[in-house]
């Protein structure tokens, strides 16, 4: 489970975050909506480490883990536009968490290949990412994630920007895929019917501030 | 193509052809099939030629290297954080580059102790400091190019900071380390003012060697077998450098520039970028200070005497209103030219690219070859321009050119046509709208590229040690002159002229720098 406690950011005494908690169960898949600028994708940003707090803890699995740097905090995120690392392709962009815990090059090829087949792209192995296409791109960025096996998958509007009919078949498929993976998500979004059919729960970013 | 001016294109064509044609073209032509003698290929085979063309090559080489270790922190600072002065250290990052070379020289020749005087090791220190600025800012500005979440997704897919840097930056800059590198290894390779002053008799490059035997020797013939070679080995570095960004796996990367710059937050980064900016501020600073100090103290006195006599004596103050004349006609006849050029370019249709190819011909030929071509060429009726004072702006000007273009030209090709077609739909004639589009989102580029010609045409000494004639010294020539004769109180007029120099040069980087950042919002 995470849990966020009285989180405080501030930008150059500009306040963000005032006092903001959230809780969300193991498993779980919550969704959070709010208005734009309203703090969601920088509350993402301090869960996944990538931004520092000004006051406020975060706990995963009743650990604390408010100062440990992002890269050992296993929690997964993608991006509103995937950031896909232009220089691999996509069997290595997938690889890349593997390869930076020193799996055998056995198992990585294994779990590619696991992964890819998982999100309908195993013919897409050896392409440059330059040359996804915006739903294939979305697909590897979330297979690049869950790979990792994080503890938490955060998803910040990942579904922004596809047109309507991909849209509705990539909700459905992410949707399918986190519940088989038993993946703790918070998803961010300022779409209420994606939140309504993605989510267990769904919070509205104002209601979590006090 | 730019379809609303491919009529004009032709006449745009003519200026910018004509004066490659006449300057540098034929001049050199001409003393290639004039002058050129097979059997002077002989002194390739050389036990001299070839130490020469050897230490030409390692000292690029090993100045290269250190240029792109200096450099990488410096980028790093600068494309990543922000603090008070980053401007700044870039713009004086940027001096050095600028500067004529001949005002390096000097400044080293001061700064240095005079054991390592006319020494390899002066000449690559020199090299280093004159071209870090150059490498700093092609490593940096590809580091903004970077969107900085590459690095977020790096880190929360279990990547450290090291690891996030080898794995995703490094190889992101990859091409840019390259492209520097062979840009460097090209300015140490053809270096010519550096190497004769701290070189002197004893270090010798293809360059300094092709003046010695042309001008020393009078051997023309071996002086343009020696710049045959090194025509071949610019021309194979600036075909790398050009087709580098060109490689077909290459990651995209647009002119968009990202902010990644954060003020630092770690006490490890605020010593990093203290360190990084304070050590850069002193090194670039050290050797200037060091040529104003010898300007104003003779042994340990305090003495203005070099800079009155900069004023009274005839001689020098000549040398600086021939210099300012040279610059302004370089900034008029370089901006104008170089704009037609650039346009002809653009707007033209693909067969216009050899308007492209004939203005880049001033880069791969050296400066040396350029002066030497005019001055052979130039000097039979009807033509005989040896004692015209013309010669030597016009080899500025097409030292100049090729940089004017390459400053305009993106500029000009990044104009969406939507904007001269809305203007046209109001009404506006062809004229009407280069002059209230093209001309006006051009301008700051234009102001830009009239500061460099200025510098270039301050600072060139290379062609311009062939074409000086009496009465039309220019100040780098002045500053060689002087430093080459012995007493104290002359050499300090050679570093109060280097020292006007300086202040000029950092005007002209103020001026661009100045100019960039308001056109990027920055």
């Amino acid at each position: 489970m995470l849990e966020c406690r009285n989180l405080v950011v501030n930008y150059e005494s500009t306040p963000v975050l005032q006092n903001l908690s959230i809780y969300i169960g193991s498993g779980e898949i919550v969704a959070l909506t709010g208005p734009s600028g309203s703090g969601k994708t920088t509350l993402l940003r301090c869960i996944a480490g990538l931004e520092i707090i000004n006051a406020g803890s975060i706990w995963l699995n009743a650990e604390e883990i408010t100062t440990r740097p992002a890269h050992l905090r296993r929690i997964g995120l993608v991006f509103q536009d995937n950031q896909l690392f232009p220089h691999l392709n996509v069997a290595e962009n997938i690889a890349y968490s593997l390869k930076i815990h020193r799996v055998s090059k056995k198992l990585i090829d294994e779990k590619v290949a696991e992964v890819l087949d998982l999100v309908d792209l195993a013919h897409l192995a050896d392409r440059e990412v330059v040359r996804l296409s915006g739903g294939e791109a979305k697909r590897i960025a979330v297979a690049r994630a869950l790979v990792a096996q994080p503890e938490v998958l955060l998803l910040d509007e990942p579904l922004n920007g596809l047109d309507k009919e991909l849209h509705a078949r990539l909700l459905e498929d992410l949707g399918k895929l986190l519940r088989l993976r038993g993946t703790t998500t918070l998803h961010v979004t300022h779409d209420q019917d994606e939140a309504a059919k993605m989510a267990d729960r769904v919070l509205d970013i104002r209601q979590l501030l006090s | 193509m730019t379809s609303a001016y491919r009529h004009t294109t032709k006449w745009l064509a003519i200026a910018p052809i004509a004066v490659m044609l006449a300057f540098v073209l034929v001049p050199v032509l001409n003393i290639f099939s004039t002058s050129l003698r097979l059997d002077s290929f002989a002194i390739l085979s050389a036990a001299t030629t070839r130490n020469i063309v050897w230490f030409t090559t390692w000292q690029a080489f090993i100045s290269t290297a250190i240029v792109l270790v200096i450099a990488s922190p410096i980028a790093a600072v600068i494309a990543n954080f922000k603090f008070i002065g980053r401007r700044a250290l870039i713009s004086l990052v940027s001096v050095p580059f600028i500067l004529p070379t001949v005002v390096v020289g000097a400044a080293f020749l001061e700064l240095l102790p005079r054991s390592i005087h006319r020494s390899a090791l002066a000449i690559i220190i020199a090299h280093v400091y004159f071209n870090v600025g150059l490498a700093v800012r092609i490593i940096s500005s590809r580091w903004q190019q970077i969107h900085p979440q590459l690095d977020d997704a790096a880190r929360t897919l279990g990547a450290s900071t090291i690891r996030t840097f080898l794995t995703i930056t490094l190889p992101l800059l990859k091409k840019s380390f390259i492209s520097a590198g062979l840009l460097v290894f090209l300015m140490c390779f053809t270096s010519y003012g550096v190497v004769r002053i701290l070189g002197g008799p004893a270090r010798s490059t293809i360059e300094t060697e092709i003046y010695f035997r042309a001008m020393q020797l009078g051997d023309v013939s071996g002086a343009l077998v020696l710049s045959i070679l090194q025509l071949v080995v610019v021309g194979i570095l600036i075909f790398l450098i050009t087709n580098i960004g060109k490689a077909k796996a290459s990651p995209k990367f647009g002119q968009t520039v990202y902010s990644r710059m954060h003020h630092p937050r770690s006490s490890r980064q605020k010593l990093l970028v203290a360190t990084v900016a304070i050590t850069t501020a002193v090194a670039v600073v050290t050797p200037l200070m060091s040529v104003l100090h010898r300007s104003i103290y003779l042994g340990q006195r305090f003495d203005t005497s070099a800079w009155r006599s900069v004023l009274v004596d005839t001689e020098i103050f000549s040398s600086l209103l021939t210099s300012l004349r040279y610059a302004i006609f370089s900034i008029v006849v370089s901006s104008i030219v170089g704009l037609l050029g650039a346009s002809a370019i653009v707007y033209g249709s693909s067969r216009y690219q050899f308007v492209n190819l004939i203005t880049s011909i001033p880069i791969v030929l050296s400066a040396v070859t350029l002066g030497l071509g005019l001055i052979i060429t130039f000097d039979v009726n009807p033509i005989d321009w040896r004692g015209s004072w013309l010669m030597m702006p016009i080899a500025h000007c097409l030292v100049a050119i090729p940089i004017v273009i390459r400053i305009i030209s993106p500029v000009l090709r990044d104009l969406p046509n939507d904007l001269r077609d809305a203007s046209r739909t109001l009404g506006a004639t062809t004229w009407q709208m280069w002059r209230t589009i093209d001309l006006r989102i051009i301008t700051p580029a234009l102001i830009t590229a009239a500061a460099i010609a200025c510098a270039i045409s301050l600072g060139e000494f290379g062609a311009s040690s062939f074409l000086v004639r009496r009465n039309n010294e220019t100040l780098p020539l002045t500053i060689s002159r002087l430093l080459s004769r012995p007493g104290d109180s002359i050499q300090a007029q050679a570093y109060a002229i280097s020292t006007l120099l300086i202040v000029v040069c950092i005007g002209i980087i103020a001026i661009v720098d100045y100019r960039d950042s308001n056109e990027r919002g920055i």
